[in-house]
C-alpha cells in the first residue's frame, strides 16, 4: 500500500509540475504576444489595428475549451501536428495573449492625456513618450490585471485534461478513478490550486506596493 | 483615430502619412500571404470539399445547433441570476462592518476564485454524490458555474465600490446618513453604473464557462458540435462552426458592454 | 439620467428575444424531425428496418409476471423505461442527431425491454458517464443501465448487476499503415490512448506498464488521436474499436482481446426483483432467438460470421 500511495503521490507530483510549466511558459508566450497585439492596435498602421481588433475580438468571445479541440484534433486534420503539451500551451498563450492585449490598453487609457501632450510639448518622439512618460505610469495600473490574468491562466491550464494532458487535475482524476477515494483526492488538489493563486496574488501585491507612488 | 492613438501620437505630417502608406501596403501583402497560405492548407487537406461542410446547410443540423445554442443560453442565464446577486450580497458582506460577515465571504471568494471551475465540476460529479448529495445534469452544470462566478463578481463589485471617491460616502455621511443609508443611496448606485461594462463581461465569460457541460454530458452547443463532427466525421468543420456561434454571441455582448462603456465615457 | 438607466434593461430586453426566438425556431418546426439525411456509414441505418423488425418481434411479458409494487409495475405504469447509457457509441448505442432515434446493440436491447414491460420500445435515455452511471441508478434517477457495462465486484457494491448479456474485452486499435503493433506486448514504450472514463486506462497500466497512457474524453477523440499521428495506439473494448474500424478506413483492429469484459445490465440494488426479472427475460429472448437477430442487426454489420454465443446469465463474478 505505501509503495502504490508514493507512486500515486509521485504522479500527482508530476502532474503539478505539468501545470506549473505550461503556466510559466503560457503566460511568457502571452505576455509576449499580448505585447505585439497591443502594439498593433495603437499603431497607425490601419491593417494592422484591423488584425490587433479581429485577433482581440475572435480569442476573447471564443471559449478556451472550443479553442483547445479545435486546436488539438482539428489542427491535424490541415496537417499540422505537433505535441499535445506543445498544442495545449501555444493555445493557451494565443488565448491569454487577447487578455493581455486588453490589460495593456487600458493601463495606457489611465494615463492623462495630458501627459502625452507635455512630453510632445518637450519635443519627445512617440517611442520617447511611450517609454518615458505613458509606460511607467500605465505599468502600475497594470499589476493587479496581469496578476488576474495570471491567476485565470493558471487555472485553466485544467482544462487541459479534457484533452488529454495529465496535468493535476487531469491526474487527479485518473487517480480517483483508480481508488475510488473522490474526496481526499480533491481536497488536496484545492488546497495545491490555492496555493498557487495566493502566492501570485501575494507576489502582484509585493510588486504593486513597489512600484506604487506614496501620497 | 483611436483614443490611444490620440493619446500616443501627434497629428502625422507628409513624411509620417508617407511611411504609414508604405506599411499599409506591405502589411496588406504579409496578411494576403498568409490568408492564401491557410486556405491552401485547408484545401490541400481536402478540408474544404462539399461534403465536409453540407451537413451545415440542412435545416435539420441548424436546428440540432440551435437547440444547443438555446441550452448554452439558458445554462447562461439561470447561473448569472444565480451568481450575480450572490455576487453582490457577498461584496456588501465583505464591506461591512461585522467581522463575522467579513470573514466567511472573504474565505468563499478565496476559495472559489482558486479553484479551477474544472474540478469544482468533478467535485459536484463525483465528489457530492458520495457524500449523498446528487443534483441533475443541469444542476450539476449550472451550480459549479454561478458558485465560481459569484466569487469574481463579488470581486468586482467590491472594487468598484472602492474604487469610489472617498468623499462620496463622507459627504453622505455628513449629511447625517447612516452607514447603510450611504451605501443604499449613494455609493452602491454610482458604482453599480461604473460597473456594468465589467459585470456583462464577466456574463460573457460565464457564458463560455457553460462549455465544460461537455463533462456532465450536458447538450450545449460544445457537446453537439462534438456530436456532429464524430457523426459526420468532419470534426474540424464542426468545431469552426460552434467557434464563429460563440464569436458572434459573445461579440454581441461584448459590444454591449462597449456601448455602455462609451455611453459613460471618460468624465 | 433616465436615459441611462434604461440601458441595461434593454440589452436585458435584447437577450430575452434573442432566447424566445432561439426556442421559437427549434420548438415550431417538427416537420424538420421527419426529414432524412443520407446518413454515413457505421450509424446502422443501412439496417435500421431489420433493426426495428427485431424490436418489434420481441416477446411481452403477461401481466402476471410483473407483481404489484415492483419497479417492474412502477415501469409498467409510467409507459416507459428510463435507461442510462449513451448516444454516442457506434453499434451499441448511437444517436442519430436528425431523427433522434437510437440504434445499436444496446439501444435494441434496452428498446426490448422497454416492450417487454410495457408493450412499446419507449426508452427515455438519460446520458451517463462512468462516474455516474452508479449515483444515477442509486438515487432512481433511471431504472436500468445498458451502457457496455462491465461487470465487477466493486461494482456489485453498489448496484445490482443482471446478466453478463454480451462478452467483450479490451483491443487495440491502430492506424491502418501501422504493422509495428500486433498484441499487447508491442505496447511498451509506445503512446496509448483511451476514454478518460472507462477502465481500460488500468489494464493498459497492468498489461503494458512502460506504455504512456493518454486520455481523450470520447471515442472519436482517441480514434482521431490514432488516425492523425498523435498516439500509437488506442485501447478499448474490441466491439467498440470495431464500430470504429467499419466507419473509418484509416483505421484497423489488430489482435485479439486481452481482458475479458462480461457486460452486464445494471439495476438499482435495493430492488432484487427487477434483477431476477431482468434475468428471465434474458434466457427468454437469448432462447427464441430475439438476442442473435438484435446481435446480426448492430454489432453483426461491423463483424462477419454467425452470432457468438451469449454468456452464461450469473456466470461472472458480482452478476
Amino acid at each position: 500500500m505505501p509503495r502504490e500511495l508514493t507512486a500515486t503521490l509521485g504522479q500527482l507530483g508530476h502532474g503539478l509540475l505539468l501545470t506549473l510549466a505550461m503556466t510559466a511558459l503560457a503566460f511568457t508566450g502571452a505576455l509576449l504576444l499580448g505585447v505585439l497585439l497591443a502594439l498593433c492596435r495603437i499603431s497607425p498602421v490601419p491593417p494592422l489595428r484591423a488584425v490587433g481588433t479581429a485577433y482581440v475580438t475572435l480569442f476573447r468571445n471564443v471559449p478556451l475549451l472550443v479553442l483547445l479541440v479545435l486546436f488539438v484534433f482539428g489542427l491535424p486534420d490541415v496537417g499540422l501536428l505537433f505535441s499535445l503539451f506543445l498544442t495545449v500551451t501555444a493555445t493557451m498563450a494565443l488565448y491569454w495573449a487577447a487578455f493581455v492585449c486588453e490589460v495593456l490598453r487600458a493601463g495606457i487609457r489611465t494615463v492623462p492625456l495630458g501627459q502625452a501632450e507635455a512630453a510632445r510639448a518637450l519635443g519627445m518622439t512617440a517611442a520617447q513618450c511611450i517609454r518615458c512618460v505613458i509606460l511607467p505610469q500605465a505599468l502600475r495600473s497594470m499589476v493587479q490585471p496581469l496578476a488576474n490574468v495570471f491567476i485565470g491562466l493558471a487555472l485553466s491550464t485544467s482544462l487541459a485534461a479534457a484533452v488529454g494532458v495529465a496535468e493535476l487535475t487531469g491526474q487527479t482524476e485518473f487517480a480517483t478513478l483508480k481508488y475510488d477515494d473522490p474526496l481526499t483526492g480533491f481536497a488536496a488538489t484545492t488546497v495545491v490550486y490555492v496555493l498557487i493563486t495566493l502566492s501570485i496574488g501575494l507576489l502582484a501585491g509585493r510588486i504593486e506596493r513597489r512600484v506604487a507612488i506614496r501620497r | 483615430m483611436s483614443e490611444e492613438s490620440r493619446l500616443l501620437f501627434d497629428v502625422p505630417g507628409p513624411r509620417a502619412r508617407r511611411r504609414t502608406r508604405i506599411a499599409t501596403g506591405a502589411s496588406l501583402v504579409v496578411l494576403a500571404g498568409l490568408l492564401t497560405l491557410m486556405i491552401r492548407q485547408f484545401a490541400i487537406h481536402g478540408e474544404l470539399s462539399a461534403a465536409q461542410w453540407s451537413p451545415f446547410t440542412q435545416w435539420p443540423i441548424l436546428r440540432f445547433l440551435l437547440t444547443g445554442i438555446e441550452q448554452t443560453l439558458l445554462v447562461t442565464a439561470v447561473a448569472a441570476a444565480i451568481a450575480f446577486p450572490l455576487g453582490a450580497v457577498l461584496a456588501l458582506a465583505r464591506l461591512s462592518r461585522s467581522r463575522w460577515l467579513r470573514g466567511p465571504a472573504r474565505v468563499y471568494g478565496e476559495l472559489f476564485r482558486a479553484v479551477p471551475l474544472l474540478l469544482l465540476l468533478y467535485v459536484f460529479l463525483f465528489a457530492l454524490p458520495r457524500a449523498g448529495v446528487t443534483f441533475p445534469v443541469f444542476w450539476q452544470l449550472v451550480l459549479p458555474v454561478a458558485l465560481s462566478n459569484s466569487a469574481v463578481v463579488a470581486e468586482i463589485f467590491r472594487a468598484g465600490v472602492l474604487a469610489q471617491d472617498r468623499g462620496q460616502a463622507e459627504a453622505a455621511y455628513s449629511l447625517g446618513m447612516t452607514y447603510g443609508q450611504a451605501m443604499r443611496w449613494v455609493v452602491v448606485p454610482q458604482a453599480v453604473r461604473k460597473l456594468l461594462p465589467a459585470l456583462v463581461s464577466q456574463l460573457v465569460r460565464l457564458l463560455k464557462d457553460s462549455t465544460l457541460g461537455y463533462v456532465v454530458s450536458y447538450l450545449e452547443l460544445l457537446h453537439k458540435a462534438q456530436v456532429l463532427g464524430e457523426y459526420y466525421h468532419n470534426v474540424l468543420p464542426a468545431y469552426l462552426v460552434a467557434a464563429a456561434c460563440y464569436v458572434l454571441i459573445n461579440g454581441a455582448l461584448s459590444r454591449t458592454a462597449g456601448w455602455l462603456e462609451h455611453r459613460q465615457g471618460p468624465q | 439620467m433616465g436615459a441611462r438607466t434604461t440601458a441595461p434593461i434593454r440589452t436585458l430586453a435584447g437577450a430575452v428575444a434573442a432566447l424566445a426566438l432561439v426556442t421559437a425556431l427549434t420548438s415550431c418546426d417538427s416537420s424538420g424531425s421527419s426529414n432524412s439525411l443520407p446518413a454515413p456509414a457505421g450509424s446502422g441505418s443501412g439496417s435500421a428496418e431489420s433493426f426495428d423488425q427485431v424490436i418489434a418481434g420481441a416477446p411481452v411479458a403477461d401481466a402476471s409476471a410483473i407483481p404489484a409494487g415492483s419497479l417492474m409495475a412502477k415501469i409498467r405504469s409510467r409507459g416507459s423505461l428510463n435507461v442510462g447509457g449513451t448516444d454516442a457509441a457506434a453499434l451499441f448505442s448511437l444517436k442519430d442527431p436528425v431523427s433522434g432515434k437510437l440504434t445499436g446493440f444496446d439501444a435494441g436491447l434496452a428498446q426490448m425491454l422497454a416492450r417487454y414491460i410495457t408493450g412499446k420500445p419507449n426508452e427515455n435515455l438519460v446520458t451517463v458517464t462512468a462516474d455516474t452511471r452508479e449515483a444515477l441508478l442509486q438515487n432512481g434517477t433511471v431504472d436500468t443501465v445498458f451502457a457496455t457495462y462491465t461487470i465487477t465486484p466493486a461494482r456489485a457494491q453498489k448496484v445490482a448487476f443482471a446478466g453478463p448479456y454480451y462478452s467483450s474485452g479490451d483491443a487495440i486499435l491502430v492506424a491502418a499503415s501501422n504493422n509495428g503493433i500486433k498484441t499487447v506486448t508491442d505496447l511498451a514504450g509506445r503512446s496509448v490512448c483511451t476514454e478518460s472514463s472507462s477502465t481500460a486506462a488500468n489494464d493498459i497500466k497492468q498489461y503494458a506498464p512502460s506504455a504512456k497512457v493518454i486520455l481523450f474524453q470520447t471515442n472519436a477523440e482517441c480514434e482521431q488521436a490514432v488516425e492523425q499521428g498523435r498516439a500509437d495506439a488506442y485501447v478499448l473494448d474490441q466491439a467498440l474499436l470495431l464500430g470504429d474500424q467499419y466507419r473509418d478506413k484509416g483505421v484497423k483492429v489488430v489482435g485479439t482481446p486481452f481482458t475479458t469484459e462480461p457486460y452486464g445490465i445494471g439495476v438499482p440494488l435495493g430492488s432484487p426483483e427487477m434483477k431476477a426479472f431482468v434475468n428471465d427475460w434474458l434466457k427468454l429472448i437469448e432462447s427464441d432467438g430475439s438476442w442473435a437477430k438484435l446481435w446480426q442487426a448492430t454489432i453483426g454489420t461491423a463483424l462477419t460470421g454467425q452470432p457468438p454465443t451469449p454468456p452464461v446469465i450469473g456466470s461472472a463474478q458480482g452478476s
